[in-house]
């Protein structure tokens, strides 16, 4: 099949960047989004210019590295389903396809489509842990876990950090992913000493970070590749203003 | 400046916009229940005015404060909030699909201000009487120490209609009877002779004021807008305020919808009633 | 060269705490005085940086990706074993242990074995504590499955997505020292070199992947956490940067290179549909319980698989094993599958692919009872190949997925070069020829958590260190090279892309070393590979500068070490003239096609070491002592 592509060329974090138009021939149904841009891309080299960039490692749905927002929806329109995994099967000839880097002041564009997602790491470096040095830890069945509770975290704990919460936001909220990590360590026992400083130093860096504020749009929901519930972030705001109330110290 | 620190925090701004919120919307359900009264009549709609204007006191400033609070820091916040939201953005896509955002999510902050402008039109239409004071300066004259009594026809009228010099002392002179007419309502009258009073008529206030077309259809507007707002706004305070259980946030959602229909729908009938003359034909 | 793997003496079961009692200690207040690079933030890598910080040393850790947490151990889906025996089924250390030497067809260390099933229980603990959401029973304790090679229930997962879990724990206790500032974490840097100075490894050169600087990096101490090499193939389930080039460019600085054509093939990945494909996706084994796999009897026999009558169908693993049938070991059912694809059977519409039928299960057990085994894989394969596996059958291939072999390492998993560590997937030494199912999460974990904040510490108590720096003439050296290196790439200016390159090495390697080896195919590999080398130094080209984002460039780097890599592994496939585990030599099988070891000739392990691009390394031999297990036949009838 044929496609017409629009494509957000961008030198680098200073340029202003603009979408340029792609026309791809023989395109075939079972590629994926993103080998549909290698051979894109090897067209490209092979005429002198420049190929697009465009974050990728796992192409299996699990590594989050992929980051494109397809027709103004990250991930494309595919339910619960990442750029690498979405196929052009779910595409008709001669669509047109916009495709666009994730889009918050949070994500800097470094180049084309690759952006800078280092704010979670910042915020996971403020309390997405539960402090337990190597060595220190009973043994594992000391400590019971209702199955329900196990299997709630386990839904949270699937987030895979991609940002396709906040690119659809369109204030840039970045509460999916942080409720995700709050609400996992919150549902389990080792998570219990830490509750209340954890979700105070999270939110805290998300703010400085520049996210926006949750408006409950739910887009974050309908965007996450691993379809994690907004729940979390009701979660997370009682667990928030429970901890302001009742922590006296700062954070 | 204690009292906006909350808004360092984007949780904490969207408490206390829920929480304002709440009240609000406990206001609106309030007052919409008040104003069905005008379907009950003129005498129980103006006693419930009369109600609200005088017998409360200090309290209706209380509540009014209170209101007022809210709304400002539901406004405050909400400003801010868009601000620093859109701040977070700063790029747009070109091409932009949503897929769970409805268009009374996504256009909260322009409803709000519509409203904010509606309202502020109301409040000095009906409540201060700035705008249209010939709707306002109505007065109701009533018997303060009689009850009114169905389908009582034998009793006479002493007093005229409205005349102001006559109720000026409040008082009607020229009952005999224990059973009086009164602006074309039948009293039972308590002692010998009723005893007028005045209040604002509220009732003819509503009335006149929605039989101006172009008054009613800017409240319909202003209403739906309301509505609009409240959709989102209903379901969306549980959510922020913590509250999300997968059984039942379905069911907070639909209820949500329902409200805000059910709120439109109540307060449109009344212009609506109003203009088809089906209330108030009579003033 | 001698290889002294420095196992402790003494009993099996006593060598690691003996061992422990051993070494030297570095006093607390001194630790903060030695500094460790780790390269690499998987499991092995973020368990080391974050153990190694938690004791107090000073660590450097560096990724290409932009975050630890796109580490390739994140794909892993099965689990990870320990030998808690909670389900009391029989499991002991010693089970996990001789398991694990038997599944890797006796090519692997006892003691370091041993180790391995020692620590595995400690690593759950330590994963529990770090709020790792593995699955449960009802009584809120921890659940087990099986899983291949074993006879008991001993593998902890969380959902189909364990690793993924195992590793966002590593990650959490790595994010938390880089938040307490024990931990500088270098994201989007890749190793391009080590630099050794007076014998000793004692830094890295870097490439910024944003802007493209090169620079240096100085430590007492470097530890290697880079994975495998399984994309040498071109085609395989490792993620799209996963490289060689960190090992082999230590291998190239005197790093030994230990069985290089250890590589396991996973016999249940979705087929290739064109030669656009980029990767191949795995789906779970456990597939194999319920699906009939076959092909058609005839040679090109096109019909859509439901209309091709049961007579005509050649269930052939129920043929050929009647008693194991479909559940015959990875290595043999990947290899016929490879048979019927090259007489021409195969299905799909490359030719490479073997139905695996799930009719009879589901008139047997009803749709329900397959949905609730493998709704969530039968969703996966419908949005891959976009086929409804309850109406057509699915279509199977095998697919390069984890690699044994990797940097020589004694016990203390040092290398040959004093102070280069190397962990996980990236050295040799726990799984022998071949790795049993739910074993690579273990070994990376182990390696990390629990082997190396010991035995570096022994490093660093029994060496002095002359104070280093990045200005040191040997970092100036490297730094000159790898920017000669680039620019070299980036000035041939020809007419084949990284990936056109990448792809011709795979399919030489995917045809001749690939299920099964022969020697005729290896010596004609062996001489391809260097033509396809010699045509990337003239006909490569790469748009674009070195002082940007670059991803041709990083790519073309990465090829050109897979090109020169492929010959090592060639030569080790070569020289290696049995059959063990996942190296299948045609030569040497048993009537069923078994694979037939050699034990008098080949129980060692083969050490390459690095004399010029292009010429043959020199092989050294680690006989392999087995003292515990007695050395049988690798059966699973």
């Amino acid at each position: 099949m044929r496609l017409k592509l629009f494509i957000w060329r961008q030198k680098n974090a200073q340029d202003k960047g603009h979408m340029e138009k792609y026309p791809v021939d023989d395109v075939q149904e079972d590629m994926s989004f993103l080998e549909m841009l290698d051979v894109l891309n090897e067209k490209l080299i092979l005429e002198g210019k420049e190929p697009v960039a465009f974050d990728h490692d796992c192409r299996e749905g699990i590594c989050g590295a992929c980051s494109l927002t397809i027709n103004g929806i990250p991930h494309g329109h595919e339910k619960g389903t990442t750029t690498c995994q979405l196929h052009m099967r779910k595409f008709k000839d001669g669509d047109t396809i916009y495709i666009e880097p994730f889009r918050a002041k949070a994500f800097p564009v470094i180049k084309d489509l690759v952006v800078d997602r280092s704010a979670f790491e910042r915020i996971m470096q403020a309390g997405g842990f539960i402090s337990v040095n190597t060595g220190n830890a009973i043994e594992a069945n000391s400590l019971p876990i209702p199955k329900k509770n196990a299997e709630l975290a386990m839904d949270a704990a699937q987030c895979i950090g991609c940002g396709a919460c906040v690119a659809a936001c369109p204030n840039a909220a970045a509460m999916l992913f942080v409720s995700a990590k709050v609400s996992q360590f919150a549902l389990l026992p080792q998570g219990q000493p830490e509750r209340k400083r954890r979700v105070l130093a999270m939110v805290n860096q998300m703010e400085k970070e520049g996210f926006g504020a949750c408006t409950n749009f739910y887009e974050c929901e309908a965007a996450c590749p691993k379809q994690i519930s907004v729940r979390f972030i009701a979660m997370m705001n009682r667990d928030y203003l429970c901890s302001r109330v009742s922590e006296p110290v700062e954070v | 400046m204690i009292l906006i620190n909350y808004l360092k925090s984007t949780i904490l701004s969207k408490f206390v916009m829920a929480i304002t919120g709440v009240i609000l919307v406990l206001f609106v359900i309030g007052h919409c229940v008040g104003n069905l009264q005008v379907f009950l009549g003129k005498d129980a709609f103006n006693s419930y005015a009369y109600f609200l204007q005088e017998r409360l006191g200090e309290l209706l400033w209380l509540i009014r404060i209170g209101l007022i609070a809210a709304a400002v820091f539901h406004i405050i916040t909400s400003v801010w909030l868009k601000f620093l939201n859109w701040g977070a953005k700063p790029t747009k896509y070109q091409v932009k699909n949503y897929v769970k955002a409805r268009l009374t999510s996504r256009t909260m902050i322009w409803t709000g201000i519509m409203i904010f402008a509606f309202l502020t039109y109301h409040i000095l239409h009906f409540t201060m009487g700035v705008v249209h004071p010939e709707d306002y300066n109505k007065t109701d004259y009533y018997v303060t120490n009689a009850v009114s009594v169905d389908k009582v026809n034998n009793g006479t009228l002493n007093d005229t209609e409205g005349s102001d010099e006559c109720c000026a002392e409040g008082t009607a002179t020229n009952a005999k009877e224990s059973i009086i007419n009164y602006n074309g309502s039948m009293y039972k009258v308590e002692g010998d002779e009723p005893i007028l009073s005045e209040r604002h008529d509220a009732y003819a206030m509503v009335i006149s004021g929605f039989q101006k077309p172009l008054v009613s259809i800017l409240y319909i507007i202003g209403v739906i807008l309301l509505g609009f707002h409240l959709n989102h706004a209903i379901q969306s305070s549980f959510q922020t305020l913590g509250y999300n259980n997968p059984k039942y946030f379905p069911k907070i959602v639909a209820g949500s919808t329902i409200l805000s229909i059910l709120i439109v729908l109540c307060y449109i009938a009344i212009p609506i009633s109003i203009l088809l003359g089906l209330v108030g034909g009579r003033v | 060269m001698t290889l002294d793997s420095k196992i402790p003496s003494g009993p099996l079961k006593d060598k690691w705490d003996k061992h422990k009692f051993e070494m030297k200690l570095v006093n607390a207040a001194n630790k903060r005085k030695y500094k460790a690079i780790v390269v690499g933030t998987g499991l092995a890598g973020a368990s080391a940086a974050a153990s190694l910080a938690e004791l107090g040393y000073v660590v450097e850790a560096f990724t290409y990706n932009d975050s630890p947490r796109r580490a390739h151990s994140i794909a892993a889906q099965g689990g990870i074993n320990a030998a808690k025996n909670y389900p009391n089924d029989g499991d002991s250390i010693w089970r996990l242990f001789y398991d694990t030497v038997k599944g890797g067809d006796f090519r692997a260390r006892e003691a370091n074995v041993y180790r391995l099933a020692q620590v595995s229980n400690n690593i759950i603990d330590q994963c529990v504590a770090q709020g790792v959401p593995f699955a449960r029973e009802y009584g809120g304790l921890l659940d087990n499955r099986s899983f291949g090679g074993a006879q008991v229930s001993r593998t902890f997962y969380a959902r189909g997505q364990t690793g993924q879990q195992l590793l966002l724990g590593a990650y959490s206790a790595l994010s938390r020292a880089i938040g307490k500032k024990q931990v500088t974490m270098h994201n989007r840097k890749e190793m391009l070199d080590l630099v050794i100075i007076d014998g000793k490894a004692r830094g890295i050169v870097t490439r910024d992947l944003v802007n493209g600087k090169i620079e240096s990096f100085w430590a007492d101490a470097v530890i290697i956490a880079t994975g495998g090499y399984g994309n040498v193939f071109f085609l395989s389930t490792n993620a799209q940067a996963c490289n060689v080039t960190a090992t082999y460019r230590t291998y190239k600085k005197g790093a030994l290179f230990a069985n290089p054509c250890y590589t396991q093939i996973h016999p249940t990945c979705i087929p290739l549909s064109g030669e656009h494909q980029s990767k191949l996706t795995l789906m779970s084994e456990s597939l194999r319980n319920d699906g009939r796999i076959w092909v058609p009897k005839n040679k090109g026999d096109k019909r859509k698989p439901n209309e091709i009558p049961e007579e005509e169908r050649d269930y052939y693993l129920e043929r050929k094993y009647p008693s194991f049938g479909n559940l015959a070991p990875r290595d043999i059912s990947s290899r016929s599958a490879k048979e019927v694809c090259d007489e021409g059977r195969g299905v799909s519409a490359t030719g490479f692919g073997v139905y695996l039928d799930f009719t009879d299960s589901i008139n047997r057990l009803g749709k329900k009872v397959i949905e609730e085994r493998y709704g969530n894989l039968f969703e996966m394969y419908e949005r891959i190949v976009g086929e409804d596996p309850y109406k057509t059958p699915m279509m199977i291939y095998p697919a390069s997925h984890y690699t044994m072999g990797g940097l020589w390492v004694d016990y203390n998993l040092m290398s040959t070069i004093p102070g280069l560590h190397i962990l996980g997937e990236a050295n040799f030494s726990d799984h022998g020829a071949n790795r049993l199912g739910a074993s690579a999460l273990m070994q990376g974990l182990a390696d990390g958590y629990f082997v190396i904040p010991y035995t570096i510490g022994d490093y660093f108590a029994r060496n002095k260190f002359d104070k280093v720096s990045i200005d040191h003439p040997e970092f100036k050296k490297t730094e000159s090279e790898v920017i000669e290196k680039t620019n070299k790439l980036l000035s041939i200016k020809g007419k084949k892309t990284p990936t056109m390159f990448h792809r011709e090495l795979g399919k030489v390697l995917w045809e001749y070393c690939g299920m099964g080896r022969n020697e005729a195919g290896l010596k004609k590999a062996l001489e391809l590979v260097p033509k396809i080398r010699e045509e990337f130094w003239q006909n490569l080209t790469i748009v674009g500068e070195s002082n940007d984002l670059n991803m041709s460039l990083e790519k073309a780097g990465r090829v050109a070490d897979f090109l020169e890599f492929a010959e090592v592994l060639l030569w080790d496939a070569l020289e290696r003239d049995e059959s063990c585990g996942a190296h299948f030599r045609e030569e040497h099988q048993y009537p069923d096609g078994e694979a037939k070891r050699d034990d008098e000739h080949f129980a060692h392990v083969a050490a390459w070491e690095f004399t010029g691009v292009g010429n043959k390394p020199v092989r050294h031999v680690e006989p392999l002592v087995f003292e515990n297990v007695q050395l049988a036949l690798r059966s699973y009838k």
